[in-house]
């Protein structure tokens, strides 16, 4: 069966009355519970499995797949609006979402995160639907070493994620990484830092660090600052359209994070978070006007925005054609394909066409209902900000407590939660930057995961980096990343000063 | 003796009975749930333990096996350790949790305070087994040759797993390697939390991958893998399943279960155990939950508590001893 | 001697990555043969701390009027930061066991009502719904339950 062939067989599944429904269903979920802190596509799925045994697989799956993706629209608006991301692969989507929304842009920025949302995820089914089976091999080429040299760039981040003082930058993201050695070493078995207390030997929960870091400590200055009243009149939330200039403006980013996102979500592992981030360097590397990443950029939130849902759609690629899980969501996807009796992997476009097709077929519909559903409730979404701000306040925070809450169910991570909340308060008065500490604890604890497999494996020889070409190539990248920018300053001072002698 | 020392507290237990007001609970000197009963997962969702308990639970309320309804409830933290400190804490009999083998190797770890001994072992449902797989074109056919190659140079196969040294996958390969007389202490082993063991064994990052036959058995249909081994004494049913050779068969004297059952608090009563017993055993009788085993690939094991609660101190004083033999355990 | 904020800073942190560092040298070694141990990466993350630390002690205070103003705090504001945290510690405390409904609804009036909201009538039904809407939506939509405490349902 050719591709168009099974793209029929898909569409007549996705568009059947059940399908629709069963899409539309499994997008409002996902875009629900990524509004809410805590509660992840991971849970929601899981939960999802014993309801669904028993109904029509195709059908089933393809609402999972709804829950998936969903959540990601969703999960940008908590970051947008109330600097408190809930899913690790919108955080990049506040650095730039949350400025907008306090200088009054709150529609326009959630405007283009649907937008950006939508692009992101449909570029990333068409390339999912013409280039799967071709994709499953670069799926598999990523080992340790490879894995150690993309969360190395990652990390580059941090130099461009600092606008004020490049030490304190530094000594925030070494904070960072050493907050996530805390727990069981996974290479070893050793516990770390826990000081013999069994709530820290998994370490501490990104939640914690995100809404601690952001939010909690931003509540704080909202309260020292709650008489100042902020965003009062109607107006304030500014309007949803996109001027010409604008739409021009993101319309780079937009379509080169659609493809990097996709492919960086294809490698089992890599996914919406890193995408994200490498997202808004390789954007404000490629920036004309750089210094304003950080203040309410639109490419700054239209990279990450893109790249996340693109992202999302790429780890189909290794789920759908070679059955191997490349994230904590998407395992549980497996889980769910095989509860229902489907294999996933070289032979379900065979064995399956209705639910490999299918799935494909129904994520163009959801991402359609997503945008349709999405960009009417901005303005009601926005008016959250309208919200007298002691009423605000308290809302915000019981909203943090119960996101840390249901992912653990512990009280110990609420105490954490405000521990970190008065560290991020500090670190603000200080003028010390959050985002490379979120950087660091997000990339650190993978990075050395891997640069530790990767010297057990060449019995603690360093070649086995550059003896590999993928990760020799993402070194040069690296390399440049750093150095690119210093030249371009020379050869601008070099001009300038030309120019004056002329 | 026994027996009549039984007899006498039932008979003081249905005395005390008629006398209190319950008399739901009292008339036949058995015990029944006062309210939903929380079947807790210690991790969070979509693990083994996740998967396990939401299928128990579902089946047992759809099929009204119980007058109480089964809710499941995750406790994440600690590989467990926090689950089962809250279970022990809180003592109620409806409150149960899931467990596996990370109970017995946490517990040896010494990263949870409490151990099996410290709750009241209810039934064991199922089991899985552990699995050795190499990439399909490797140039090992059976685990002899595997064996012999890391005997001449225990560097000359990388092995991975999804658990941290000292714990169940690694544990499992120790064991037959050491029963091979294999130098443990000197293979390469690289724990993959995050999914990407299958593929780092499938692009030549690694050589052998230590897991369970469940997760293993789908690559290797597609034939990407094949699997050298299996740790169950016999070989599995099925169609594809029984052309695998045990390790067993193939000259090394050891097994490795993954078992699963459940657990309850400290203290039950023999009524409560009772209850529990049966309706695990009415549970793993529907033919709802055969089908869900036959999708997961999970064999019955049936072990009644008391069956059971030998059977987790066989599992214990073994893993003491291999852990001690590797230095993992100081003696 | 600490005249500026970095010095001051830069000093803490100091201690920190020491204090860290005595951590790092107690990790025990594993037992296995493995080339980089659990130490590796932590202790070079110590040194890190503390070289950058000892970079930020002697570094020109780029202290700009903007943050020194967010720095000066009235003693009254922070007694209502104070006020606030105190509030949080109380919910953690009670919260599984008076249940999540009625901590929520408590804790959303008293805040609100101690940041100078008055109200009386929005803050009560805005707290109730939005309570048990959470409430509804995991316990009962989402199978995630949130501690009950004391009501029973």
């Amino acid at each position: 069966m050719g591709v168009f062939d099974g793209l029929l067989t898909g569409l007549q599944v996705a568009f059947s009355l059940q399908g629709i429904l069963f899409v539309f269903i499994g997008v409002l979920l996902g875009t629900i519970i990524g509004m809410i802190p805590g509660l992840g596509p991971i849970s929601a799925i899981a939960i999802m499995i014993p309801i669904t045994y028993g109904m029509d697989p195709a059908i089933a799956l393809l609402m999972m797949a709804g829950v998936y993706y969903g959540s990601m629209y969703g999960g940008s608006t908590s970051s947008i609006l109330l600097n408190a991301p809930g899913v690790a692969g919108t955080v990049a989507a506040s650095f730039d979402g949350y400025p907008m929304a306090q200088q009054g842009k709150a529609g326009k920025a959630l405007a283009i995160s649907a937008i950006c949302s939508f692009i992101g995820g449909t570029v990333g089914v068409v390339l999912l639907m013409v280039f799967s089976p071709l994709l499953s091999k670069v799926a598999i080429s990523f080992g340790p070493p490879e894995y150690f040299a993309l969360m190395l760039l990652g990390l580059l981040a941090i130099a461009s994620l600092s606008d004020g003082s490049v030490v304190k930058a530094f000594i925030s993201a070494t904070l960072g990484f050493i907050v996530v050695m805390i727990g069981i070493d996974a290479q070893t078995g050793t516990s770390r830092f826990t000081f013999g207390n069994i709530n820290l030997l998994d370490g501490i929960d990104f939640l914690v660090i995100a809404l601690g870091l952001f939010a909690i400590a931003e509540v704080a200055f909202l309260i020292l600052f709650r008489k100042a009243g902020g965003l009062k009149d109607a107006k304030s939330i500014g309007t949803l359209k996109l001027t010409k200039d604008e739409a021009k403006e993101i319309a780079g980013p937009t379509t080169r994070q659609s493809f990097l996102g996709f492919f960086l979500g294809v490698l089992p592992g890599a996914g919406a978070t890193i995408s994200s981030f490498i997202a808004y360097i390789t954007e404000k590397k490629l920036a004309k006007k750089p210094e304003d990443f950080g203040k309410g950029s639109l490419k700054g939130l239209a990279g990450p925005e893109t790249a996340n849902n693109a992202a999302t759609t790429g780890a189909f690629v290794p789920l759908l054609s070679l059955g191997i899980p490349g994230s904590g969501t998407t395992a549980v996807m497996l889980g769910a394909f095989l509860v229902l009796g489907i294999q996933p992997g070289p032979l379900l476009v065979s064995e399956h066409p209705d639910v490999f097709w299918g799935v494909i077929a129904s994520m163009y519909i959801g991402n359609i209902i997503l945008l349709i559903l999405n960009l009417p409730l901005i303005p009601y979404l926005a008016r959250i900000l309208l919200i007298p701000r002691p009423l605000l306040i308290s809302l915000v925070l019981m909203f943090c407590f119960l996101g840390v809450y249901a992912v653990s169910f512990n009280i110990a991570d609420l105490y954490l939660l405000l521990l970190f909340g008065i560290l991020g308060y500090l670190m603000r008065i200080f003028a010390f930057p959050a985002a490379p500490f979120i950087l660091a604890f997000i990339l650190g604890g993978m990075m050395e995961q891997s640069l530790r497999q990767s010297l057990t494996i060449s019995g603690g020889d360093l070649a086995i980096f550059y003896e590999s070409p993928i990760a020799l190539t993402i070194f040069i990248v690296s390399v440049l990343f750093l150095f690119v920018p210093v030249l371009k300053g020379i050869i601008k001072k070099g001009r300038n000063t030309t120019n004056l002698s002329a | 003796m026994k027996c009549t020392l039984m007899a006498s507290i039932c008979i003081a237990g249905f005395m005390l009975g008629a006398c209190s007001s319950e008399a739901a609970n009292s008339s036949s000197g058995e015990w029944e749930p006062a309210k939903t009963v929380e079947l807790v997962a210690p991790s969070g969702a979509g693990g083994g333990w996740d998967t396990t308990a939401r299928m128990v639970a579902k089946v047992i309320d759809e099929a009204n096996l119980a007058n109480k309804s089964f809710g499941v409830i995750n406790k994440p933290g600690g590989g467990g350790a926090i689950g089962w400190a809250d279970n022990y804490r809180r003592n109620d009999p409806h409150n149960i949790f899931v467990a596996s083998p990370p109970l017995i190797f946490i517990h040896l770890n010494e990263q949870s305070k409490y151990g099996f001994k410290d709750f009241t072992p209810l039934a064991n449902l199922i089991a899985d087994y552990g699995a050795f797989a190499v990439r399909a074109d490797a140039k090992w056919d059976n685990l002899q040759e595997l064996f012999d190659d890391l005997k001449k140079d225990p560097t000359a196969a990388t092995v991975i797993g999804t658990s941290t040294p000292g714990s169940m996958a690694h544990m499992q390969f120790v064991q037959f390697a050491m029963e091979a007389g294999v130098d443990v202490k000197n293979v390469r082993y690289i724990t993959e939390q995050d999914g990407g063991a299958i593929t780092s064994l499938l692009n030549g990052s690694v050589d052998v991958f230590s897991t369970s036959v469940s997760v293993a058995v789908d690559q290797a249909r597609a034939g990407k893998i094949k699997i050298l081994g299996v740790t169950s004494s016999d070989r599995l049913q099925g169609d594809f399943l029984s052309d695998i050779p045990t390790v067993k068969e193939q000259g090394y004297d050891a097994e490795f279960v993954n078992w699963r059952g459940v657990l309850g608090p400290p203290n039950m009563t023999d009524e409560q155990i009772h209850y529990y017993e049966k309706l695990f055993e009415k549970m793993l009788a529907t033919e709802q939950f055969a089908e869900i085993q036959e999708q997961f690939g999970w064999n019955t094991m049936y072990l009644d508590s008391s069956e059971f609660t030998e059977f987790l101190e066989e599992q214990e004083n073994d893993m003491d001893r291999l852990l001690k033999a590797t230095g993992f355990k100081k003696e | 001697m600490f005249q500026t904020v970095n010095r001051k800073i830069g000093f803490v942190l100091i201690l920190f990555s020491i204090f860290f560092l005595v951590l790092c040298y107690q990790l025990p070694t594993f037992p296995f043969v493995i080339p980089v141990d659990a130490d590796l990466v932590p202790k070079l993350l110590g040194f890190l701390l503390m070289f950058l630390s000892i970079v930020l002690f002697f570094s020109k205070d780029g202290d700009t009027e903007e943050q020194r103003k967010k720095r000066k705090i009235e003693k009254k504001e922070l007694y209502v930061l104070l006020g606030v945290l105190f509030q949080l510690l109380v919910y953690i405390l009670f919260f599984e066991f008076l249940g999540f409904l009625m901590m929520t609804t408590a804790f959303i009036i008293s805040c609100s009502i101690f940041l100078g909201y008055k109200k009386w009538t929005t803050v009560i039904v805005t707290a109730v719904v939005f309570s048990v809407s959470i409430y509804l939506l995991f316990n009962y939509v989402l199978a995630v339950n949130l501690p009950s405490g004391i009501l029973p349902f």
